[in-house]
This record gives C-alpha cells, structure tokens and sequence, in this order.
C-alpha cells in the first residue's frame, strides 16, 4: 500500500511539472502567410536597442496577444438592426478608403485595440489605445510586406504598442514609429481617420459599415474594462511624462502633430461648429468641426486663398468655401469647381490630453 | 501511544489545510499555507510542499468566458518550519521558491513570460487553547507577517520590468491574522470538524515600476472542513473533504482600484494523507474551484494540486514515547 502511495505521489509530482510536451498543442494550421513565429523576440536588453527608453516600457499585464486583435473582421450596414448595440453617442473611429466607409466601435475595440482590415482593397491596421484614448490607422505593411498587426502586451508613456507579425518588431501606436526590432525607426503610412459618435457618423456615412460584435471572441462588449479611468483625471494605471496641468488629464482633445510638436483643439471651443485657419509650425491648416467632431487639413498654397465655412447639415457635406465648394469630413470636394480635389489631412489624433503632452511635450492650446 | 495517536491526528488534521491558495489568484500561495499544529514543548515540524496552480479559465464575473488562450500557471516550493516553546505557544515560519508563468497561445503563436526565485516568506505566532469550547475542543489563534524576500523587479527576456503578477515577491508587508477552531466526538474520537479563518491585510510595494504603488486585495478566506483516518494495509490514512470560501478586494494602484481584479470564490478541497512513517507525513490534495465571482473579466483558477511531506521532530520526551 506504501509502494503504492509513493508511485502516485511521484506520478502527481511528474503531471505538474510543464514540459514542452504538455503544453496546449498550437494549431498553426490556420496561419496567414504573413505570421511569422513570434515567441519572444532575441534579447535587445539594452536601451540600445530601441529608440525609446526601456526603463519606460511597461509589461500591461495581458501579455503579448493576450488582449487578441480582429483579425477576420465582420461587418454590418449602418441601418441593420442589429447596430442597435450601438447608441448615437457611442464613440467610433471611422476610416474611408477607396469609397468604402467602415466604422469600428470604441466599445468593441476597449477588448482589441487592434483590427487588421481590409478598406477599399487596402490593408489596413487600426489601433485604438483605451489607455491614451487615441485611434491611428495605417496601412497594413512592413517593408514592402503585408502584415497584420498584434497587441504586444508592452506600453510607452501608458500608450499601447504595437507588434508586426512579419518582423516581430514593436511599434510605438502614438510615435508612430517602429521603436524596436529588425524595422526600428520605421513610419508607418497613415490613412485618415475621424474619431467622433455613432450618429454623427451615420449622419456623414449612411451607407457605412460597422465592425459587428461577432469577432470571433467571447468578451462583454459594452463593458468597459478599467472603471472610470476615463473621467477620473488622477486615475493611472501607469505613468507618463511629462505630465502637464493646463488641461485635465482626461479631456479629449483633438491635436495636430507636426514633427515633434502638436497643437490641441478642445471640443467645448467648437461648440455649434466652427472652421479656423491656422498657422502652425509653418504650414498653414483649417481646422473645422463641432464638439462631437474635429478635424484639420494641411492647405497648399491654391487651398491657402479659400476662407472655409462650417456647413454640417447632417449629410456628407461638412464645410464650404468662398469658391463654392462643398467639402466632406475627409477633405474631398463633393461640389463645386474643385469637385474632385482632396485637402490632405493632417497629422492628427484625439487623444486624453495627458498623453498629448507626454508624446509632443509643451503642446499649444488653441485658445 | 494514545499520545502518538493523537499527534498523528492532529498532524493529519492541520496538515490538511496545507492547500494553497494564493494572495493574488495567480499568486504565491503563503497566506494559507501557515498553520502547523501546536505541538508539545520542544516539538519541531519541517513541512515541503510543491504547489502547482493552474489558471486557464477566463471569467466574466460567473459567467465563464469560451476562450483559453490565456494560461497563468504558479509552481512553488514551500517550506515550513514550527517549534512549540511551550504545550500552547508555538512560531512558524515559512520560505517559499516560486515559478510564475504566462503562456498566450494565440494566432498560432505561443508567448511565454516567466520569472523564478525565492519568494516571500512568513512568520506566524500561534497560541493555542483546548477544551474552551467544550471536551475535546480546539483554539487555535496567531497573528504574523508575510515578509517580502522576494524580487518584485524581475525582467523578461528583453529586460522589461513585468508587472506585479508575475513577480516571485511583492514588496510589501502584510499583516495576517489566522484562527481556527476544531472539535472532536465521542461517537468516534478519529473524526474532525474544523473551521479555519484567515484574514491578510495587504501592505504597499511604494516602488512598483519606480514611480508608482501597487498594493493587492486585501484577502479573507474561511474554511469548513471535515476529516477521519483510517487504518489501511498497515498504514494510517487520513482522507478530508474542506469547503472553503475566499474573497479579495480589488487591487490598488497608485492609490486606485483597479479593475479585474479581485472577487469571491468557493472551492472545494479532498486531501489524502497517509503516515508514512510515525513521524513522516505525506498529504496531497486537489483544490476545484466550484464557484467563481470575479472582478470584471479576469483570468481565475482552473485547479491546484499540493503535495508534499511533514517532517516531525517531537520533543525529548515524545521521543520516549514514541520509543
């Protein structure tokens, strides 16, 4: 009975202990061509090795992949019922490209931060930081290579970064650079993207799509996940510098990024709808939208001559000029002599004020 | 040799609440893994125990989550050492190894993160009362402190401080109140009922990630078990069934709470122990989660074994006894 009890004892002992062999089995039999085996990258333990300071990187808990990214998106028509799960001031970031216009809920991506897509033909990666509050898209490539984007599990200044499944290199969300990895110093190619509510999005884009809650995973969308970190201005689960304590920490503001700087537009002062032209860092903008939506356009000299109205009727039209021309929220010409034309977007995101003024320090407060 | 017997009792009987639960869910398991028996004057116990928590299950508060891409696993070693100063005053310390893992298996990947070391420790003052309830009735109570030994800045391979769940030690010293309280009958002298309480007030680790504070849930756990041993081929067996409900604050960061962490949970524990010799114990047990209320969505425990042996060094005058 002894001999017996020690056999089991040893055979216990033996059963917890991991080997390669009882882990969970990986299925790689679904792979796109473009992941690359990402266990954990070579040792770049030194500073080094990136362009940010590794002492600030943050380990956020998850775990690489362990808050997994949309990968095989599914889409629903604005006016399908089912996007009742959806309430007009729900926020989203909406992205056109090609003449398609898709939306993706905030509530979908506080579980995500990361969608990999496909927008008018483009491969796409959008981003959503619920930590920063700040949503980037860009295009889906890495070195000439398609490749889809994961959630590294690691943070700067409380900003999500991301991670390529070709490289395995980490990319800063809000520098929009590859920080570390085979493609370090890296930009990606950004495609607009509005951050504003559910309605005044459909309003824009009545034909859009919307990311569905059918994303392969079970989570409780809806449900945000950190509390009232996002209205509780002291509230941080991890640091960012330098802080700065001309706005609360947690307003949402629209900011321009231009090389190192940024200049930040509060919604409360586009109350009913304004358009401004603005000289920044010595490129000439107009910045134009409501307090649900804002956003700026980088003027060429022709466009530089045009005085800009605010004219959003809830339909596509969003401002107008003195020539006559009609002008939707992306910056294309719907009407008018410059039908056609495109105003470029700038460089821009909404973003929790403190992490404007971590990434671009001493930013200016449009006044 | 009734004294043997009933030392052997009560060593059975303590020892079955060797079944570790964790200061944190994916955690070290030390707060509940004190509690030696009072033995006679002089008498010493070493226990080793190896304790494997095994966390696959995703929780939306009950609700359980179709999704086990994510897995926390905690292998530790646990030693434990009791010297009795008197029939009712005994110190207990405990010194813990700790492997902490997590394991994503995700888009055809796996990513692995992992740290090992020593981990904190405890010490324990425990006084113990008998018959205050009644014959054959059992008091035990001890107040200590969890001491933290162990590193809370471990890096992964890439030197990325990783975050307090994954690190062998917490920086931080908690102050643990333990009691319990245990009746035999006289229909059959073997069988136990126990009720155990212990309550960790959490302290701060105010350097976590340099710049900030990280403190865990404060934890309380009460356990409601029943045990009897057995003579089989020659050997004493001791097999018990325990209940054991444990709740846990939210965490606090920089003075925060912090979201997904903490809940209740009810479990239930078999233990089997058998004498392997007069004075070597040998005990595993199971630890099955039956119900889980969690904080929000967070990983919760899937299951946890313990096993592990019980040294005891009776005093002088045991040792003529057992003799």
């Amino acid at each position: 009975m002894k001999n017996l009890i020690y056999f089991m004892f040893i055979l216990i002992l033996i059963s917890c202990s991991e080997s390669k062999e009882n882990m969970i089995p990986i299925d790689r039999s679904g792979l796109n061509e473009d992941v690359g085996t990402n266990n954990n990258p070579p040792d770049n333990s030194t500073t080094s090795g990136w362009l940010i300071p590794i002492s600030e990187v943050k380990d956020g808990g998850p775990g690489k992949d362990g808050i997994p990214s949309i990968d095989m998106p599914m889409f629903l028509d604005a006016n399908d019922p089912v996007t009742n799960y959806l309430n007009d001031d729900d926020l989203v970031v909406g992205v056109v490209n090609g003449g398609e216009a898709k939306a993706y809920p905030h509530l979908i991506l506080d579980w995500h931060e990361v969608v990999n897509d496909i927008i008018g033909n483009a491969f796409a990666t959008i981003s959503y930081c619920p930590l920063t509050g700040t949503a980037f898209a860009w295009e889906s490539m890495v070195n000439g290579v398609k490749s889809t984007f994961g959630v590294s599990g690691l943070l700067y200044n409380t900003n999500l970064i991301l991670y390529d499944r070709s490289t395995d290199s980490n990319w800063s969300q809000m520098g929009l650079k590859c920080v570390n990895g085979d493609r370090i110093g890296d930009e990606p190619k950004l495609l607009d993207v509005i951050e504003t509510n559910w309605g005044t999005w459909k309003s824009l884009y009545p034909n859009s799509q919307v990311l569905s809650q059918d994303t392969g995973f079970n989570r409780p969308y809806g449900e945000y996940p950190y509390g009232d970190y996002k209205t509780n201005h002291e509230f941080f689960i991890f640091s960012a510098s330098p802080s700065n304590s001309a706005l609360p920490n947690k307003e949402r503001v629209y900011a321009i990024i231009n090389g190192k700087k940024s200049k930040v537009y509060q919604f409360e002062k586009f109350t009913g709808g304004i358009a401004i032209k603005e000289t920044f860092n010595g490129n000439e903008y107009v910045v134009v939208g409501n307090n649900e939506i804002i956003y700026a356009f980088e003027l060429n000299e022709s466009q530089s001559a045009l005085n800009f109205q605010y004219e959003f009727d809830n339909s596509e039209v969003f401002f107008s000029d003195n020539e006559g021309n009609k002008w939707s929220v992306f910056g294309s010409a719907i009407e008018g002599p410059r039908t056609g034309e495109m105003l470029k977007g700038a460089k821009s995101v909404v973003s929790f004020w403190f992490a404007v003024a971590a990434f671009y320090p001493n930013p200016i407060i449009y006044q | 040799m009734m004294k043997t017997f009933l030392l052997s009792f009560f060593i059975f009987f303590q020892s079955s609440f060797l079944v570790a639960q964790t200061c944190c869910s994916g955690g070290i398991p030390l707060s509940n893994n004190i509690g030696l028996a009072i033995l006679e004057k002089g008498a010493f116990q070493i226990g080793i125990n190896y304790d494997y928590n095994f966390l696959n299950t995703l929780n939306n508060r009950t609700e359980k989550l179709s999704d086990n891409s994510r897995l926390r696993t905690t292998r530790s070693v646990l030693l434990n050492f009791n010297y009795s100063f008197t029939n009712n005053f005994s110190l207990e310390g405990l010194l813990s190894w700790v492997n902490q893992k997590r394991q994503i298996t995700q888009f055809g990947n796996e990513n692995n993160d992992e740290t090992s070391g020593v981990g904190d420790g405890v010490v324990l003052l425990k006084y113990g009362l008998n018959n205050v309830f009644g014959e054959r009735s059992f008091v035990n109570v001890g107040i200590g402190t969890k001491v933290p030994m162990g590193s809370s800045t471990e890096t992964n391979k890439q030197g990325i401080t990783l975050n307090a769940d994954l690190q062998p030690g917490s920086n931080a010293w908690d102050l643990i109140y333990w009691s319990e309280f245990s009746r035999t009958f006289n229909f059959r002298p073997s069988f136990n009922f126990s009720t155990k309480f212990i309550y960790r007030s959490t302290g701060i680790n105010n350097s976590y990630f340099g710049d900030s504070s990280y403190k865990f849930g404060n934890e309380m756990q009460l356990f409601l078990g029943f045990s009897d041993q057995f003579l089989l081929f020659e050997a004493i067996i001791n097999p018990s069934l325990s209940f054991k409900y444990r709740n846990a604050n939210q965490d606090e960061i920089g003075g925060f709470q912090l979201e997904n962490t903490g809940g209740n949970w009810v479990s239930v524990i078999p233990n089997f122990s058998i004498n392997i010799r007069p004075n070597i114990i040998l005990s595993t047990k199971a630890e099955i989660p039956v119900y889980s209320n969690v904080d929000g969505t967070q990983l919760t425990p899937t299951f946890r074994i313990t096993t592990g042996f019980l040294f005891i060094i009776p005093s002088k005058n045991e040792f003529q006894i057992l003799n």
